[in-house]
């Protein structure tokens, strides 16, 4: 079980309002990301779901009880942190064993489940070990195990990947994803990526200035964003915002288009402009292009390898049917 | 980087000249005292070259029979006291001060470096005739209360900045953990500010141990301190200089195992010792 259910909750600190009046619901077994920039209001949201901070007003519903006044403790929520916050002065073992030790589980019990979720984790040989002796990868997987022993009800992650280097950040993402469709347990999991949004997510929450944009499936929100904030904050390279006149013939204040749906072509098309830098990936070029009479510079992506030159004159085509148009508020008109 | 130009080396030349002539500056009553100590008493004031073999051990026996260990003991019983009941009392004052979101901090810290930074003859005077009056002069209870408005404020002061080092989420991982506010601080955040509580705990003993005023003034006989007693070699018609010595000696041993501690838990206390 894990059904989350907030209801206009809202959150001030002082004077300001983080988060006015929101509504949210989560279902049981979902893997939710709350994505936005940094200072949205999407730690302090999910703080509020923890406990950690308290709700100016509204109600927080965890399995359909009210949990909006219960202590952080005892909502059956784990959280993973993003420093990770292991106890530097336990072991491992001693670590995850920490909420069992505060739920007075008996000591067979605990063995057994740190035993479980070292060897799903991996942890195994470093149960004797120190959180400083340990590589980020693992202080990651220490935290999750601690979080996994508790048997909780929704797992709440704080940007738990953002403190590691790349090439670990994709292998634990994997991980991540594979830990829910084993544990089959809510997730509730914040970052400012969008990339991780959109890999790992079941549901994607986009925040902005506490208010949700929009609530959706990654492919939802990529195929039909709302408004012009959630086009641009989903998808990278990001879509090609075109305003002013070039919009407005095509019947709209602001256009939206995806790189991947930009035609090139030597000899015809909608609009006229230069090549600017391109970035080979192998798979795919990414190439800019300063159209002519549009301020932005538009990128445009072609798979494989492209043979184009610096300051090369070309014809751009949005594809008609993969156009987004917006009005003046930003919102989607189609 | 390795410099080995001619200048580099004159200046690390200079610059190890005049750290060693400090630390001779520095190291010279000390080993006066030591010499002093086993010094024959007619020989004290002869120079050393004259009659360097006029060693004696008499000067320690001696010491003994005096009322200085009662007084050495003193030192302990209270300068320790003073310590236990301040960290009782300061370390959680510490963590409230460093994780607590109640306004006025400010006001708590200005408060608190002005009780650091008031001579300890504003506190004497009041506390002298408050205890006249409850008939506190020359107690323990007297001296250990008088040496807390020393390391109390010592105690929380710097048991506020290591708690102020130990992040929130540390505290926070705890609670999502199901333990209670107590359980937190004693579990998790005492044991991450082990060595800043270790540091201050020995601070807050030195700062007691070391105090020569606040005796002077409170105690009588009965509870003399160490340093006070030092003065009782010094009579009407002579000075004991001898005595003086292996005193001074007494009174530093003690504190140099727990200087070679604080030495290792203040580096690392203060370089941040929560690392991961």
């Amino acid at each position: 079980m894990g059904r989350i259910h907030l209801k206009d909750v809202r959150k001030d600190f002082g004077e300001m309002t983080v988060i006015p009046p929101l509504n949210l619901e989560i279902d049981d077994g979902e893997f939710v990301v709350f994505v936005g920039p940094s200072g949205c209001g999407k730690s302090t949201l999910l703080r509020l779901i923890a406990g950690l901070e308290n709700t100016t007003s509204g109600a927080i519903e965890i399995d359909g009880k009210d949990a909006t006044d219960l202590p952080p403790g005892k909502r059956g929520l784990a959280m993973v942190f993003q420093s990770y916050a292991l106890y530097p002065h336990l072991s491992v073992a001693q670590n995850i064993a920490f909420p069992m030790r505060m739920a007075g589980l008996d000591k067979a019990e605990q063995a057994r489940r740190i035993d479980n979720a070292a060897r799903v984790l991996n942890l195994t040989d470093y149960l004797d070990r120190k959180p400083g002796q340990l590589s980020g990868g693992q202080r990651q997987r220490v935290a999750i195990g601690r979080a996994i022993v508790r048997e909780p009800s929704a797992f709440l992650f704080d940007e738990p990947l953002s403190n590691l280097d790349a090439a670990l950040r994709v292998g634990m993402r994997l991980e991540i994803s594979e830990l829910h469709k084993r544990l089959d347990t809510t997730m509730i999991y914040v970052t400012h990526d969008q990339v991780e949004a959109m890999t790992m997510a079941d549901k994607i929450v986009v925040l902005n200035k506490g208010r949700i944009e929009q609530v959706g499936s990654p492919l939802e929100l990529y195929d039909n964003p709302r408004n012009l904030f959630v086009a641009k904050f989903i998808g990278s390279p990001m879509m090609n915002i075109i305003e002013g006149e070039a919009a407005s013939t095509q019947g709209a204040a602001a256009l939206g288009v995806r790189p991947e749906h930009v035609t090139l072509s030597p000899d015809q098309g909608l609009w006229q402009g230069t090549v600017g830098v391109s970035e080979h990936l192998g798979s795919d070029t990414f190439i800019r292009v300063d159209v002519d009479g549009v301020p932005e510079t538009m990128t445009v992506r072609a798979p494989g390898k492209v043979r184009l030159n610096y300051r090369d004159r070309v014809f751009v085509t949005p594809q008609e049917a993969s156009m987004h148009r917006f009005d003046a508020e930003g919102l989607r008109v189609s | 980087m390795i410099d080995n130009s001619p200048e580099f080396r004159i200046k690390k030349a200079i610059g190890t000249t005049v750290m060693l002539l400090l630390v001779t500056f520095a190291a010279l009553p000390t080993l006066w005292a030591l010499l002093l100590a086993f010094r024959a008493p007619d020989a004290v004031f002869e120079p050393i070259w004259e009659s360097p073999l006029k060693l004696t051990f008499d000067n320690f026996f001696n010491i003994t029979r005096s009322d200085f260990p009662k007084a050495l003991m003193n030192s302990f019983i209270t300068a320790g006291l003073s310590t236990v009941f301040a960290m009782l009392v300061g370390v959680p004052a510490g963590f409230a001060l460093a994780k607590s979101r109640v306004s006025g901090k400010f006001i708590a810290s200005w408060i608190l470096l002005l009780l650091r930074m008031a001579p300890p003859v504003g506190f004497v005077i009041p506390l002298f005739l408050l205890y006249v009056n409850a008939g506190l002069i020359d107690t323990y209870a007297g001296l250990v209360f008088a040496y807390m408005t020393l390391t109390l404020p010592l105690v929380t002061w710097s048991m506020w900045n290591s708690f102020s080092q130990v992040p929130d989420e540390l505290i926070e991982a705890a609670i999502m953990d199901d333990a209670s506010l107590t359980k937190a601080f004693l579990l998790i955040a005492l044991p991450a500010a082990r060595p800043g509580a270790v540091a201050a705990a020995i601070l807050a003993f030195l700062v007691a141990w070391n105090d020569f005023f606040y005796s002077l003034i409170i105690t009588r006989s009965d509870t003399t301190t160490a340093p006070v007693a030092v003065m009782n070699f010094i009579s009407f018609d002579s000075v004991d200089w001898a005595s003086i010595a292996v005193a001074s000696i007494a009174l530093t041993l003690p504190i140099l195992p727990l200087m070679a501690i604080a030495n290792r838990y203040i580096v690392q206390s203060l370089s941040g010792a929560v690392k991961g």
